[in-house]
């Protein structure tokens, strides 16, 4: 009995940190939603760029994780502001499949440029940690993990203060609430755009440089969670962060539960299937539609 | 003359707040009849729920003895109700037969294998709907646009268009959502024209507008709504002596109040 | 009428291609090209006129792919046999998946969309009872008839080209009917289409299901093309591919994504880049048109034409 409740414990510590990594995707693409109404197709090579600034920062100073992490996360952000600038700043909200086109394009043009100039042979990155970890009995988790995770709770705490306690982060709120009243009383909408994609940019850099170091680094890493994240904000309702998050930490932990005990394609069908579920149930989504209520 | 559409006791309201409070009135065969109000007396609520892009809460709409109340919208416009909309609806990117030809399609008896096979039920449809286009287009005086898309019309031609469509089908009302807003004097009273001539042919309008003067010159009745109740209702006249109406618009009751009501655009 | 008679020619002329040269290779090329000029067709239909962005066609595409493969292999069955399964099964999943998406928003029939796409690839790479997982189903046999092996690409060609002509066939005749007028109408103005008496649901199913058969069909084809079916048979590449084609085209234009799509499937073989630049130079292109050509080659010339009725009318 005790080895079992360890093993469920180490698959829900697992789960969480999935989830969370999860989390800071979908937040980033529902916030964007939120804000612009459009679907972020390049929302994975966000989290790759990440990924691989963290990659090549790493070795130059010296393997240290903390200013490695800053500069991958500064450096995704000022991607994410030049996306919104070149691409998406003349987007209208109507314009739903026109912007799914556009940043399905990027998508393609970063993927393949980053594998013309780096190769799609996967990258193992090091840091100071190595693979040193804490051990809890016979549960073992690397500090990388623990950190990483560490970073995305402090983030989304970062989010949660951003939107409900700065005025930028409460213009978008009332964006995502309701857009017609939010441009009756001046909120600037160019801004407010700019402002949640940079921030959703940072978030994604943030789990892909938290990630780098647990993960191998390819071109076509971003993909493989994009898709889920697509899914989860649809599952938690477009345009609701609080819902988007609840929906991914969900998913970590039936994921790793089901990886734990059944095949590996249940654990990779777990999440659309259950979208599909909640589009027939629920065409709205779980929680409301719509504007950012928290709780 | 009986009443072609009857409503009853309308309600609906939205988070806690009432748009429309018990709205009863009906509209005669063969009528023009005007509804008239301040912002927020319940006007577009009103025609969005008779015409089914919004649920009552409460009430009943009677469109010639059959009961519409809650049905979808293709539903009551298959049933005889058509309507425009405030902000002009039409196809931009299908010529103006094409936009009058879809208006039709709904009623006419041809299917996808008459249309295959060209058969004589369809070329008969074809052309009999052809031909109530080509009547309309001569009434808003649009000839020269036939072929042309019609999202390189003006503003005001637009709404003509949207006009001749919803009367293509030959309904037993049409109901229109402010059809002269926005549009240049010489244009409305072309509008207005065209609507006259085309009671006068017995086809049956409810006109919701914000421009009284409109309303009072071409409406044998007139019904007014204030803050979702019907405040008065009666002839043009009526209305315009009616000092309860003239206190909705302005919140006074003085010749002044009565001519700015007439200029109200 | 005009359109009708030099299609026709062209059509022809396309019959020729195995006699005009002995390079396996660009007949190869021709098939391709002919096949997913079909399947950007189809896909034209319901996101170019019916305004439904649906990345669903990848899962039906591939679903026909494995369809007449298995029919094939499986079941015994003969590849016409194949191709018409192919359409069947996608026609009944587009059913199915239809009815509750399409009463969504245009966002999540969009990603709903995209998710039966995933699932459809996690199924072929997993389901290995049913798909034959990673390795795939190798060493289709060429298809026969009355007594006939097809099997020379040459030979091949001829059943794409009857196929394709036959297909596209039917989707103009879809597209240019009332039909395709009605569904052009939706993808403009929803509301106005149900103030005028037409409910839209039954015209966006029916767009969804003949697309997804259509599709699906091509893919039956092109697994015996290719002569092995495998999860790469589901690769996003091809999604990409056909969307390039019609917005290139022009969505809503049939003769533009008809034209489209023979050029741009030709075209990569003949400029030999590298995988990778190819797929950039894509992503480049859709990002672009999407600002300069939103409506695509055929889009452009109605505006300009659209210009000069505006000039005439003064």
């Amino acid at each position: 009995m005790n080895i079992d409740a360890l093993y469920l414990v180490q698959l829900t510590l697992n789960g969480l940190m999935l989830g969370l990594l999860y989390a800071l995707i979908a937040a980033g693409l529902s916030l964007i939603f939120g804000v612009m109404e459009i679907i972020n197709f390049a929302h994975g090579e966000l989290l790759m760029l990440g990924a691989y600034a963290m990659a090549f920062v790493l070795p130059v100073v010296g393997l240290l994780y903390w200013p490695a992490l800053v500069a991958a996360v500064v450096g995704v952000m000022l991607a994410g502001l030049l996306i919104y600038e070149v691409l998406l700043a003349q987007l209208k909200p109507e314009e739903f499949e026109r912007s799914i086109l556009i940043t399905l394009g990027l998508s393609i043009v970063l993927i393949h440029t980053m594998q013309l100039l780096f190769t799609a042979t996967p990258r193992l990155v090091d840091t100071q940690y190595g693979f040193d970890g804490i051990e809890i009995g016979s549960i073992r988790i690397t500090w990388t993990r623990v950190i990483g995770a560490g970073a995305a709770v402090g983030a989304f705490a970062g989010l949660y203060l951003v939107l409900h306690h700065t005025q930028f982060g409460r213009a978008m709120r009332a964006i995502a609430q309701n857009r017609e009243a939010a441009l009756m009383v001046g909120i600037r909408p160019r801004s407010v755009a700019r402002n949640a994609v940079t921030l959703a940019a940072g978030l994604c850099g943030l789990a892909g440089a938290a990630i780098s170091p647990i993960q191998l680094v390819t071109p076509y890493m971003g993909q493989f969670l994009i898709f889920k994240a697509f899914a989860l904000v649809i599952i938690g309702g477009l345009g609701n962060i609080p819902g988007a998050i609840v929906a991914a930490l969900v998913l970590g932990l039936i994921e790793s539960l089901i990886g734990g005990f059944f095949e590996i394609v249940w654990q990779e069908a777990a999440v659309f299937v259950i979208m599909i579920l909640v589009l027939f149930l629920r065409p709205d989504g779980l929680f409301k539609q719509g504007g950012m209520r928290v709780g | 003359m009986s009443a072609i559409l009857d409503v009853r006791d309308l309600r609906k309201a939205y988070a806690g707040v009432s748009a429309l409070d018990g709205i009863s009135f009906a509209v005669e065969a063969g009528s023009i009849t005007g509804l008239i109000g301040p912002n927020g007396s319940g006007k577009s609520t009103a025609i969005d729920c008779i015409s089914g892009f919004q649920k009552l809460d409460g009430g009943r709409v009677v469109l010639a003895d059959a009961d519409i109340t809650g049905r979808s919208p293709h539903l009551i416009a298959r049933a005889g109700l058509t309507r425009t909309f405030q902000t002009v609806r039409i196809y931009e990117r299908l010529s103006l037969r094409d936009n009058l030809a879809i208006a039709t399609q709904q009623f006419d008896p041809a299917t996808w294998i008459d249309e295959l096979l060209r058969t004589r039920r369809y070329r008969e449809a074809v052309a009999a709907g052809d031909s109530r286009a080509r009547e309309l287009v001569a009434l808003v005086g649009l000839e020269r646009y036939w072929d042309i898309e019609t999202g390189v019309l003006s503003y005001g031609q637009k709404k003509l268009v949207a006009l001749a469509a919803a009367l293509m089908p030959r309904p037993r009302i049409v109901v229109l959502d402010e059809p002269v807003a926005g549009v240049n004097p010489t244009r409305i009273r072309e509008i207005e024209a065209a609507l006259a001539s085309l009671n006068r042919a017995g086809e049956t309008f409810l006109i919701v507008e914000h421009n009284v003067e409109f309303i009072t010159s071409l409406c044998h009745r007139v019904i007014v709504l204030e803050e979702g109740r019907k405040l008065a209702e009666g002839t043009s006249a009526e209305i315009h002596a009616d000092s309860r109406v003239l206190e909705a618009y302005l919140g006074t009751t003085s010749e002044i109040a009565a001519a700015e009501m007439r200029a109200t655009a | 009428m005009r359109q009708l008679a030099l299609a026709l020619v062209v059509a022809l002329a396309f019959a020729a291609l195995p006699l005009l040269t002995t390079s396996n290779y660009i007949v190869g090329v021709g098939v391709s090209a002919l096949i997913f000029t079909v399947a950007a067709a189809a896909l034209n239909l319901i996101y170019g006129y019916t305004g439904l962005l649906s990345f669903a066609q990848l899962g039906f595409w591939g679903v026909g792919g494995y369809a007449s493969a298995l029919t094939v292999v499986s079941f015994g069955g003969s590849f016409w046999w194949g191709v018409i399964w192919a359409a069947a099964i996608n026609a009944m999943l587009a059913i199915l998946i239809g009815f509750p998406m399409l009463r969504t928003s245009r966002h999540a029939f969009v990603i709903g969309s995209l998710t039966f796409a995933l699932l459809a690839t996690l199924v072929a790479r997993d389901w290995v009872d049913l798909t034959r997982g990673p390795l795939g189903i190798p060493n289709l046999p060429p298809p026969s008839a009355f007594g006939i092996a097809f099997d020379t690409t040459a030979k091949f060609y001829w059943i794409a080209w009857a196929f394709s002509v036959a297909m596209l066939a039917l989707l103009y005749a879809l597209c240019s009917s009332r039909i395709g007028r009605t569904l052009i109408a939706i993808r403009q103005n929803e509301d106005l289409v149900r103030a005028q008496g037409i409910s839209p649901t039954p015209y966006k199913l029916s767009a969804f299901t003949i697309s997804a058969a259509v599709t699906g069909a091509a893919g039956g084809v092109y697994s015996f093309h290719l002569g092995i079916i495998d999860p790469t048979f589901l690769d996003f590449y091809y999604m990409q591919t056909f969307l390039i084609i019609v917005i290139i085209g022009g969505t809503g234009s049939f003769w533009g994504v008809l034209a489209s799509g023979i050029v741009l499937s030709a075209l990569p073989e003949a400029l030999r880049f590298s995988a990778d630049f190819r797929m950039i130079i894509y992503g480049a292109i859709l990002v672009l048109a999407m600002f300069v050509m939103p409506g695509g080659v055929a889009g452009w010339f109605r505006d300009r034409a659209i210009a000069r009725q505006r000039e005439a009318l003064g």
